[in-house]
């Protein structure tokens, strides 16, 4: 048994899982959420039973570090970071018509992860700039932060879906009819940006902290340190609006489809399209 | 006259307001992007080619490509504190009435004019209604503190309030203070600290920082000295570690030895000390230099930097600079010649291809032999607002998650007899500061049960006799 092979599986897993989620939403059939969720839990341990063996299989190649350490490891965390992140909130509120994006987000992470030419699956040796017990704390912050904001962005999709097609009792069909009502779906939004918006914050200052100790400089207006603070400033935005300025609805939605974008481009934009410090993060 | 009053505070108005706040939040945001997607820090004919002239002025007018230390950004960034400031001028005295007013006087009247709030009438007499309900506030929301009844005569109903997290509410002040204080941390460090460079041959000492900005040299208060400088690689022909090893001279004497690698610097005497890059430097070269008309060869040893006399002329040479690879073609030194009362011309001369274009003046030059040394680069940095800005982000980590996740709660409870129908009233009322739907099911919960306990006062009792009675028999 291999990271890779456990890895591989995890992909499909999500797929099975995201198809599960998309039935049970379509033919309002509540077993098949339920069997989603199930599918979800169970893919989650596989992934992590394979990010714990490609930790110890980079020992054995007398590397040793923690798989965050590339683009394939972290598109790796992040696909992991969203499924529990989605799983945990599932389980808080007790609503599972809403698993159908968050497992296709993860199963695209995953799908890109494996599938991509561009991206190199090999565990590598750390480079000097990256030997560093911030390494754990920096990325797993980020990718929480991330992933709180990927589940927020399909929440605020559906929202805005289910906005454009108000309730109507006649019509019985159709899968809009079977999500949580608008303002429902505008609470876990905003409890999703929260979530969030802690992370990113810990996830910029312990980067900030480690930029410190590896190149000099606590913040150098680096593409991708620059980029998180766009993120930054656009939640803290969105929450400034909500919460004194009373945007609700499909403001705060459109700004939390923004503020995905902004984490998207953080992530792989700054990364293809913009040089930088970050360079080994390709 | 009162519009001239009323000036400073539109100002303050205009200053503390949430429109400003978002404004700048998306202004920042937009100049941001701005910064990324245009090259930073590039002089005015690179932009030329790059652009073009007019595109170029107009970038070099808006200091677009040095956005981040621009006046405008800066101006930005300083609106967005006078902002914060302004906001807690303004908020921050009604947060602490409001905080302080926790034992105003209330009646089951305003109680009931509250979003959440239930009244329930119990046929009990109100010392008994009143242990009940103590009890049960004890056990769902904390101990109730009594108040002084708004009621001047008549019968004096029981009022109490039960509260947590009243601090909850400041903590968002404490958020953007976290803020200030790290922006106060970093212009502390940008004006009483320096940034710099230092290559450091091995074997060799100095106490000499090159300042990145300014193109100045400081002098610190102690020198280092470079015993060894050593990378390491792995079997993929990937960079594994860059050490330095070094000892801190201070009055002649070693105080301090240690290694520098990536990600561990030196600190010592507030001035720290980062692995940064490594190279070659050149100590001394031999050349020989031949005069194409007499045919005379003459050999030289130059050490770096150092002028020295050509014998037989008052003429000098000496080695400016020094580089690994120049344009591709391999090692190159720049010589100087020195003529008196002429200015001296300096030209590269390719060390490892002796070629015609290898002349200073007229002389012919050939490099016989070089003495190398591996230099270690340390980046050099002094910033005492460092401590400010740890503090600002641990503040500022540990009052947002309080901001997001603790919420100030507060029940008020007023019992009191109805002349009417004899019964006791028992008013509720709650409010919570954030995550409102947790405390209404929690307020909601606490109203069923007072209702159970209220309507028949001894069925909890009844039920655990019966329980022990249970156990008792078995």
């Amino acid at each position: 048994m291999t990271s890779s092979f456990l890895l591989s599986l995890t992909t499909f897993a999500y797929l099975l899982c995201t198809v599960l989620y998309l039935a049970g939403t379509i033919f309002r059939f509540k077993p098949l959420l339920s069997a989603g969720t199930i599918a979800g839990a169970a893919t989650l341990l596989m992934q992590t039973a394979g990010i714990g063996l490609r930790w110890v299989e980079s020992y054995r190649m007398g590397y040793g570090h923690a798989p965050l350490s590339n683009m394939y490891e972290s598109l790796v965390f992040a696909s992991w970071a969203i499924m529990i992140i989605y799983l945990v909130f599932e389980w808080r509120v007790r609503q599972r018509a809403l698993g159908v994006l968050p497992a296709l987000f993860s199963f695209l992470a995953m799908a890109y992860a494996s599938f991509s030419k561009d991206i190199d699956s090999k565990i590598q040796p750390l480079v000097p700039a990256l030997k560093s017990n911030w390494l754990i704390a920096h990325v797993m912050t980020c990718f929480l932060g991330y992933a709180s904001f990927a589940v927020s962005f399909g929440i605020s999709l559906l929202y805005l879906i289910r906005k454009r097609f108000p309730e109507d009792p006649n019509q019985e069909s159709g899968f809009i009819v079977f999500l949580p009502g608008v303002s429902q779906l505008e609470w876990f939004n905003y409890q999703l940006v929260l979530f969030g918006f802690l992370w990113l914050s810990v996830g910029i200052i312990t980067g900030s902290v480690w930029a410190n100790s590896a190149w000099g400089t606590y913040w150098s207006w680096d593409p991708k340190e620059t980029w998180s603070l766009i993120t930054w400033f656009i939640y803290a935005a969105l929450l400034h609006a909500r919460n004194l300025k009373g945007w609700k609805g499909e403001r705060v939605a459109w700004l939390s489809v923004i503020g995905f974008g902004c984490v998207l481009f953080t992530y792989f934009g700054v990364n293809f399209l913009l040089s930088g410090l970050h360079s080994y993060a390709r | 006259m009162s519009k001239e009053k009323s000036a400073p505070s539109a100002v303050l108005g205009w200053l503390s307001s949430l429109k400003l706040t978002l404004v700048l939040f998306f202004a920042l945001a937009a100049a941001s992007v701005i910064g990324t997607l245009l090259p930073q820090e590039i002089s005015l004919p690179e932009l030329r080619d790059h652009f073009g002239p007019a595109a170029a002025s107009l970038i070099n007018l808006l200091a677009l490509n040095n956005l981040y230390h621009s006046m405008w950004f800066r101006i930005l960034l300083l609106l967005l504190c006078t902002n914060l400031v302004a906001c807690t001028i303004e908020r921050l005295p009604k947060t602490i009435r409001l905080i302080r007013r926790f034992q105003d006087p209330f009646d089951s009247q305003k109680l009931s004019r509250f979003g959440l709030s239930s009244s329930i009438a119990a046929a009990l007499p109100i010392e008994q209604a009143q242990s009940v309900v103590e009890s049960a506030v004890c056990e769902a929301f904390g101990r109730m503190c009594r108040i002084e009844s708004g009621r001047a005569g008549g019968l004096c109903p029981f009022c109490a309030v039960s509260e947590t997290g009243r601090w909850s509410t400041l903590m968002v002040y404490a958020v953007h203070l976290s803020v200030l204080i790290v922006l106060v941390g970093a212009m502390a460090g940008s004006f009483l600290g320096f940034k710099g460079a230092m290559n450091l041959p091995e074997g060799e000492t100095s106490d000499k920082v090159m300042l990145a900005e300014a193109e100045s040299v400081t002098e610190l208060p102690f020198a280092l000295r470079c015993d060894k400088f050593e990378v390491s690689f792995y079997d993929t022909g990937a960079p594994k570690e860059f050490k330095s090893d070094v000892a801190i001279i201070e009055n002649g004497r070693e105080v301090l030895k240690r290694s520098i690698v990536v990600n561990d610097p030196l600190t010592y005497e507030g001035i720290t000390f980062y692995q940064a890059s490594y190279g070659t430097s050149l100590k001394e070269a031999k050349i020989e230099i031949t005069d194409p008309d007499s045919g005379k060869k003459t050999a030289m040893t130059l050490p770096f930097r150092q002028p020295v006399t050509i014998p037989g002329t008052s003429d000098q040479l000496m080695i400016d600079e020094y580089e690994e690879n120049l344009m591709q073609v391999g090692q190159a030194i720049e010589l100087v010649y020195g003529k008196q009362g002429r200015q001296s011309s300096a030209q590269w001369i390719l060390i490892d291809r002796p070629y015609h274009g290898n002349r200073i003046e007229n002389y012919l030059v050939r490099v016989t032999q070089t003495d190398k040394a591996r230099f270690t680069g340390l980046q050099v940095k002094k910033d005492p607002g460092i401590w400010l800005v740890w503090a600002g982000f641990t503040l500022m980590t540990l009052a947002i998650g309080l901001t997001f996740y603790s919420s100030h709660r507060k029940l008020w409870v007023c019992i009191e007899p109805d002349k009417k129908s004899g019964k006791t009233i028992v008013t509720l009322a709650g409010r919570a500061s954030r995550n409102a739907q947790a405390f209404e099911e929690k307020f909601e919960a606490l109203r069923r049960g007072l209702e159970n306990r209220l309507k028949n006062p001894h069925a909890s009792h009844e039920i655990r006799g019966h329980k022990t009675d249970k156990k008792g028999t078995e």
